[in-house]
C-alpha cells in the first residue's frame, strides 16, 4: 500500500484493511502448511473446536484446531506438552487476531521420552508375565517361511542370498512392509496379521500351500528412531499373538527392542535369523543316506551273527560227550529238535518279511543316490571303485548311472593331496 | 508311535537311536527286526519330509497378501 494511495482515497476502513491482511496471509506460501514446534499452553474447547497457544522462550501464536477438520489428536497432548502442528495463518477480520489453523498435530517424542514409553511397556508386560513365557522351538525342518520387512531393503537381499546359499527351494513369503516412520507400525501389525492367517490350515489349504510354521519379523540398522517401531506396543502384541514360533531380527547385534523380548527367540541379525532358522540341505541330505546305509548294514551285520550262534548251538547239541548220560543227551537232543525247528521256522518267517523289506530299500536307495547325479564305478570284476589311488593309466572302467551303463578309460589320476 | 505328532526333528533323533542300538548289536532277532522295521517306517518318514519341504520364494506387497489371505472370505 503506497503513501500516494492513501492520501487519494482518504483513511482506509480498519474492516478492509484486516481483510487485506488476511488475503495477503492466506495467498503468501510463507505463511501457509508451516510445520512449527513449541510448547502447548492454554488448552481449551469451545463447541467442539479446540483453541490453544503455541510458545517458546521467544513468542507465542494462537491455534485453532476446527471441529470440521476431525483430526486424531493424541491423548498425551496437554498443557506442557512439546508439539510439532502443520498450522496455516488466517485473520478473521471481525476481531482482528492472527491465528493458526491446525491441520495437523502431534507430540515431540524426544529420545528420554521415548525410553520412558519402551520402559513402561516392559514394565507392563512383565507385570502380564509375558516375559517368562516359554520359547517355542523352531522346527528343524520349516515347511513354509514367513517374512515381514523392508519391501526392497538391504536386510531382504541378505536373507534372500542366505536362503539360496542354504536351503535354495525353501518355502517363502516375504510380505514387504514399512518398517520406519509414522506408517511403520501399523504395517508390521497388518504383515504380522496376515502371517496368523497363513499360518491356518484352512488359508494354507485353500492357497495350495503347507500352513507357515515359522516367522521372521525384522529389518536391517538404523538409529534408535528407525527401529523404534519394534517398540511399540500394538508391533509387540502382534508378535505375541503369533500361533507358531517367530523371530525378532531388529537392527544390529548391540539393538535390544522390546520386540526381542517377546519373540520366541531374538536373531542378532535378520541373516542370523536365517542362520538359525533354514537348515543346510546339504547336510541334511548326507545324514538321511548315511542312516540309511547305517541301518541296513548293522542289520544285516546282526542277522549273520544269529546264523552263526544258531549253527554253533546245533553242532554242540549234536556232538554232546558222555556214555552213561544217554537221558540226559537225550533230553538236551530232543530240546536241540525243538530249539532248531522253532528258531529255524522264526527265523525262515522272519527272513522272508526282511527279504521284502530288504528289497523295498534296495530297489529304492542306491538307485536314488545315482538319480542325484553321482554315480558309481566299478572295474572289470565288478568291484566298486572309491579311490583314485586303485585306478591305473589305461583301465577300463564300468559307471553306473541310474538308468544304464558306460564303459571308460581312465587317462588322468590326480590323487588329491592330503590335507594340512 | 504317533506319527501325525511326531515332528521331523523327533523322527530323526529316534531313527538315530535306533541305528546306534541295532549297532550296538545283542538284540535278539525279533526285536532286531522290529527295530530294523520301524527305522525303514521312520526313513521313509524323513524323506518324505524333505520332499514336502520343496517350493518357492514369493514376495508380496502388503495389500498383496491381504487380498491373497482374505480372498472369499
Amino acid at each position: 500500500m503506497s503513501a500516494g494511495h492513501g492520501t487519494t482515497t482518504g483513511p482506509l476502513p480498519v474492516g478492509q484493511f484486516a481483510q487485506l491482511i488476511q488475503h495477503t496471509v492466506k495467498n503468501d506460501p510463507m505463511f501457509q502448511h508451516q510445520a512449527l514446534a513449541g510448547e502447548v499452553s492454554q488448552w481449551s474447547v469451545h463447541n467442539g473446536n479446540i483453541y490453544f497457544t503455541l510458545r517458546d522462550d521467544v513468542g507465542q501464536m494462537s491455534c485453532v484446531i476446527w471441529r470440521s477438520a476431525r483430526l486424531n489428536i493424541d491423548p498425551a497432548i496437554k498443557v506442557g506438552s512439546e508439539v510439532i502442528i502443520i498450522g496455516s495463518l488466517d485473520l478473521w477480520p471481525k476481531r482482528g487476531n492472527l491465528q493458526l489453523v491446525v491441520s495437523k498435530i502431534q507430540p515431540v517424542q524426544t529420545l528420554g521420552a521415548l525410553e520412558e514409553t519402551k520402559r513402561q511397556l516392559i514394565e507392563t508386560l512383565r507385570d502380564e508375565g509375558a516375559l517368562e513365557m516359554p520359547s517355542r522351538p523352531l522346527p528343524s525342518l520349516p515347511k513354509h517361511i514367513a517374512i515381514v520387512t523392508g519391501a526392497g531393503s538391504a536386510a531382504l537381499s541378505d536373507m534372500k542370498r542366505l536362503i539360496e546359499n542354504r536351503w535354495p527351494s525353501m518355502r517363502t513369503t516375504v510380505i514387504g512392509v514399512l518398517v520406519q516412520g509414522e506408517h511403520a507400525p501399523r504395517e508390521l501389525v497388518r504383515g504380522l496379521a496376515i502371517t496368523r492367517d497363513l499360518a491356518r490350515p484352512e488359508v494354507a489349504q485353500r492357497l495350495g500351500l503347507p500352513p507357515v510354521d515359522a516367522v521372521i519379523v525384522g529389518r536391517g540398522g538404523g538409529s534408535p528412531e528407525d527401529l523404534w517401531a519394534f517398540n511399540l506396543e500394538p508391533v509387540v502384541r502382534a508378535i505375541m499373538a503369533s500361533p507358531v514360533p517367530i523371530i525378532s531380527a531388529v537392527g544390529h547385534e548391540q539393538d535390544h527392542l522390546v520386540s526381542d523380548l517377546v519373540a520366541d527367540v531374538r536373531a542378532s541379525t535378520p541373516s542370523n535369523a536365517i542362520e538359525r532358522l533354514v537348515p543346510d540341505r546339504h547336510g541334511v541330505l548326507m545324514l538321511m543316506d548315511d542312516l540309511d546305509q547305517r541301518l541296513d548294514a548293522s542289520v544285516q551285520r546282526r542277522l549273520q551273527e544269529l546264523r552263526q550262534q544258531l549253527a554253533l548251538l546245533t553242532s554242540q547239541l549234536k556232538h554232546a560227550p558222555g556214555k552213561g548220560v544217554y537221558r540226559a543227551k537225550d533230553v538236551l537232543n530232543a530240546l536241540g529238535g525243538r530249539l532248531t525247528r522253532s528258531v529255524d521256522a522264526g527265523l525262515a518267517r522272519q527272513q522272508q518279511r526282511l527279504a521284502t523289506l530288504q528289497a523295498t530299500l534296495q530297489a529304492a536307495h542306491p538307485k536314488r543316490v545315482l538319480e542325484r547325479g553321482y554315480t558309481m564305478i566299478q572295474d572289470d570284476k565288478g568291484r566298486v571303485l572309491t579311490a583314485a589311488a586303485s585306478l591305473q593309466q589305461g583301465q577300463t572302467v564300468n559307471l553306473q548311472f541310474a538308468d544304464g551303463r558306460a564303459a571308460a578309460d581312465i587317462h588322468t589320476i590326480e590323487p588329491e593331496e592330503d590335507q594340512p | 508311535m504317533s506319527e501325525e505328532q511326531q515332528t521331523y526333528d523327533e523322527a530323526v533323533q529316534r531313527l538315530e537311536a535306533i541305528v546306534t542300538q541295532l549297532e550296538r548289536g545283542g538284540k535278539n532277532l525279533d526285536e532286531t527286526l522290529a527295530m530294523f522295521e520301524e527305522g525303514t517306517t521312520l526313513l521313509k518318514r524323513c524323506q518324505q519330509e524333505l520332499a514336502e519341504a520343496e517350493g518357492r520364494l514369493a514376495e508380496l506387497r502388503l495389500d498383496e497378501a491381504e487380498a491373497l489371505v482374505k480372498d472369499d472370505e
